[in-house]
């Protein structure tokens, strides 16, 4: 195997000769910049010439167009990228290569992978999630699209919600119903599901933030082949777990911690001095406060996936303080801008695009508390994995799921 | 196994097992709980056996008589800090290793040297006097005049530790800068004036000066110069201290997690109620965010770095009130039983709302941070 030094090198020289340097537009926080088809479409360019290039998956197997090489050398490749324009596919390119890529490795067909991979890395094929469902978020095993077999095809009804990217996706990773008379979770299966399949309709979401990135989707019988099923028939619970992790970024093993805490949340103190408030005692709290939260933030996810490097966590459940500490930090910072803010945090001169700053991390605020596991999950989560408390009477994990349905909607607080 | 730092050597280790074996034997909370209410001090010979355990030696240079386990002195007073905590024990710990580090790094004349073998042998016992009389630690009480190369002392300090059974006391003056001096706490003029408080786990005094006269000899860094030894001695105190809180965290949130699985209401465990569940998640939550940010900050004083003291705050004004909301929140879990002296809980809250207020509140640290960063 190259080494990484050496790797190293050859990704420097290949990039100069390659790629043109990073130009750096605009605010970097959700909602603030449209994702288009326009700017996709370049990204897929930039994607195809990695592929040739030999620096596309650098982690993923050779067979399918991978290098099979290490993390160190991914992250090797990521440092020298870092001055470079590099493809982005928005939050579809981590769903793509950060949780829909690793679970297939890990559980579809050799000739599905053969199918897909290869397109993945050379940036013909974006995978985005299809999990939520208007009635499923928190209790994914709780999906009601149904999959039905007819012959060597399934015929797909439902429909999904919260899709970051679909718009500009070419496949979906579906989970659906196959068995409604056991249990809920025994009952899943997962499909490749192309976008433009007909019988899929996607639609875009307008965020609270103004723009549009999620999607919400329906499916009108529509029609797959056996061969796009990943994993066995009613196996899909434990790959959703899996994915699940992922999708948490316990798996990220290689993200620098900073050294230090760096300079005094320069955001907050740029609000402070708008205003002629850097002395104002109250404000000074408030941005220390701040600046203390997140640096406890970086240390917290250093800390966690120290406990995973070393076995001495819990898994799943120690990775769940990581995002609660995520999913509570950030909605209180955001307030604290607000609170800061007061006049220049509520309203700006139309083509200031810093000036929206402060309000845009407000609107998303609370995403990281909700998206990717809710604090109440992580906190059942910490409480049963971690702490070993004992878990409370549920209603619907022994029951067939038809079952459970009528049930929740007849609710009388009696088992 | 030490909860703050995930990754220490078998020498780390041994240690902490050694000093975990010492205060279970020879100061148990029962013993905890006799002090207390009677006020005693622990007396000279636990110092001692704390001081042949190493309690004061491992920020001091060998060759100045102290040594650390692993090389790290720092990581290693953590250590011992945090078995310490755990278990609530007496004795100026942290006071003591700030006192020495910095009599090691500034230490002039046979006085001064003499002083430094003996304090960390645990012969001779030493308080850090600074605070002013409302308990403000950036603004010394006690003023300090020079007169020739001597240094007169005047004015009072409060929250002294065992300023009473004291044989030094470092004092940390304001007088056209910062003066330290070392000085004998039975010098004429000195007047300790032990008072009662919320921490019964410690004790504290008011130490007065009256035209206390120092001589040269009993000047550590320079006379008007000791500004920045002060902030690093902020440092280690908070290091100290922070780490001290964590062990306390840890030993009472074990407990009450227990008590969650225990203890039946309704036909189940309390613990198994979403609502004490969710209380105990986001409390072990607090725990882990103080562990890392204990972590960290030892970590950059041991490393000497630029930001050591901006850590250091951070870590002291977080724990201080996460270990505060940590008490409550076991309080809260514990229930009725925990409102009874019989009952540990409040041992623990005592403990952890002083450590919150030594040595700089959590606002205090917060500004200090802004100060650094030269807001």
């Amino acid at each position: 195997m190259i080494s990484v030094e050496e790797f190293r090198e050859q990704a420097r020289a290949w990039l100069a000769d390659n790629m043109e340097p990073r130009v750096d537009t605009g605010l970097r926080i959700r909602g603030a910049g449209h994702k288009t088809v326009e700017s996709i479409t370049e990204s897929r360019v930039l994607q195809r010439r990695l592929f040739d290039g030999g620096f596309a998956g650098i982690t993923w197997p050779t067979e399918y167009g991978g290098q099979a090489l290490t993390g160190a050398h991914q992250q090797a490749f990521e440092v020298e990228a870092a001055r470079y324009a590099m493809p982005d596919f928005g939050v579809a390119g981590g769903t793509t290569f950060g949780v829909c890529g690793p679970v297939m490795l890990a559980h579809a067909s050799p000739e599905f992978l053969a199918r897909h991979i290869p397109r993945i890395l050379a940036g013909d094929e974006l995978w985005c999630q299809f999990f939520s469902e208007p009635g499923a978020g928190s209790d994914l095993a709780g999906v009601t699209t149904r999959a039905v077999r007819d012959g060597d095809r399934w015929v797909i009804n439902g429909a999904k919600i919260w899709s970051s990217g679909a718009y500009y996706s070419d496949y979906g990773m579906c989970l659906a119903r196959t068995d409604w008379d056991v249990p809920k979770h025994r009952g899943l299966t997962w499909f490749a599901v192309p976008t433009d399949a007909p019988g899929v309709t996607v639609r875009p979401i307008r965020e609270i933030n103004g723009d549009i990135e999620f999607c919400e989707e329906f499916f009108d019988d529509v029609l797959l082949d056996d061969g796009e099923r990943i994993g066995e028939v009613n196996q899909g619970w434990s790959i959703a777990q899996a994915m699940l992790v992922y999708e948490r970024g316990a798996s990220n093993e290689h993200r620098p911690v900073p050294p230090g805490p760096g300079a005094l949340a320069s955001d907050f103190v740029e609000l402070a001095r708008a205003q002629g408030r850097e002395r104002d005692p109250v404000v000074r709290q408030l941005i220390a406060r701040a600046h203390t939260d997140d640096y406890v933030m970086v240390q917290l996810q250093a800390r966690v996936m120290q406990h995973l490097r070393l076995g001495t966590g819990h898994g799943a459940g120690t990775a769940s303080f990581a995002k609660l500490g995520t999913g509570t930090t950030l909605a209180r910072r955001a307030r604290i801008g607000m609170e800061i803010g007061r006049g220049p945090a509520l309203v700006w001169d139309p083509a200031d695009d810093e000036g929206r700053r402060t309000a845009l991390n407000y609107l998303n605020g609370r995403v990281m508390a909700i998206a990717g596991g809710t604090n109440e999950v992580q906190r059942n989560g910490i409480g049963e994995r971690v702490l070993g408390l004992p878990r409370e009477p549920s209603f619907d994990t022994d029951r067939p799921f038809n079952e459970v349905l009528g049930n929740a909607a007849n609710w009388t607080g009696k088992p | 196994m030490s909860a703050v730092d995930l990754a220490i050597t078998d020498d780390q280790e041994m240690l902490r097992a050694a000093t975990a074996g010492f205060v279970q034997s020879a100061c148990p909370l029962t013993r905890i709980r006799e002090l207390g209410e009677t006020g005693a001090d622990v007396g000279a010979d636990y110092v001692r056996s704390g001081a042949e355990l190493g309690w004061f030696a491992m920020l001091v240079p060998e060759e100045q008589g102290g040594g650390s386990v692993s090389g790290h002195g720092v990581l290693d007073a953590v250590i011992l800090a945090e078995e310490r905590g755990r278990l609530l024990q007496p004795g100026a710990f942290v006071a003591t290793n700030v006192v020495a580090d910095a009599l090691a790094r500034l230490v002039a004349g046979p006085e001064q040297e003499e002083a430094l073998t003996s304090i960390v042998a645990g012969a001779a016992r030493v308080a850090w006097v600074l605070a002013d009389r409302a308990g403000d630690w950036g603004a010394p009480g006690v003023r300090a005049v020079g007169k020739g190369d001597q240094v007169v002392l005047d004015g009072t300090s409060t929250l002294v530790q065992d300023a009473d059974v004291a044989d030094w006391l470092l004092v940390t003056a304001n007088g056209e800068g910062i003066t330290q001096v070392l000085v004998r706490a039975d010098a004429p003029g000195v007047t300790v004036t032990p008072k009662t408080g919320l921490d019964i786990t410690r004790r504290f005094a008011d130490v007065t000066f009256d035209g206390v006269t120092v001589p040269g000899s009993g000047v550590v860094g320079g006379i008007g110069e000791g500004g920045d030894d002060v902030e690093r001695q902020f440092d280690v105190a908070a290091v100290l201290t922070v780490a001290e809180s964590v062990g306390a965290m840890d030993a009472i949130f074990t407990d009450t997690v227990e008590y969650a699985k225990v203890r039946t209401a309704f036909g189940r465990p309390i613990g198994s109620f979403q609502a004490v569940k969710h209380l105990l998640a986001d409390t072990a939550l607090v725990l882990e965010q103080s562990k890392a940010i204990a972590t960290a900050a030892a970590r950059a004083l041991q490393e000497g770095r630029d930001d050591a003291g901006e850590v250091a705050s951070m870590a002291k004004a977080f724990v201080g009130e996460g270990g505060i909301e940590l008490a409550q929140n076991c309080w809260q879990a514990f229930g009725g039983i925990a409102y009874t002296w019989e009952h540990d809980l409040h041992l623990y809250l005592r403990r952890l709302t002083a450590d919150a207020a030594l040595y700089g509140e959590p606002a205090w640290h917060r500004e200090r941070i802004c100060r650094i960063h030269g807001l």
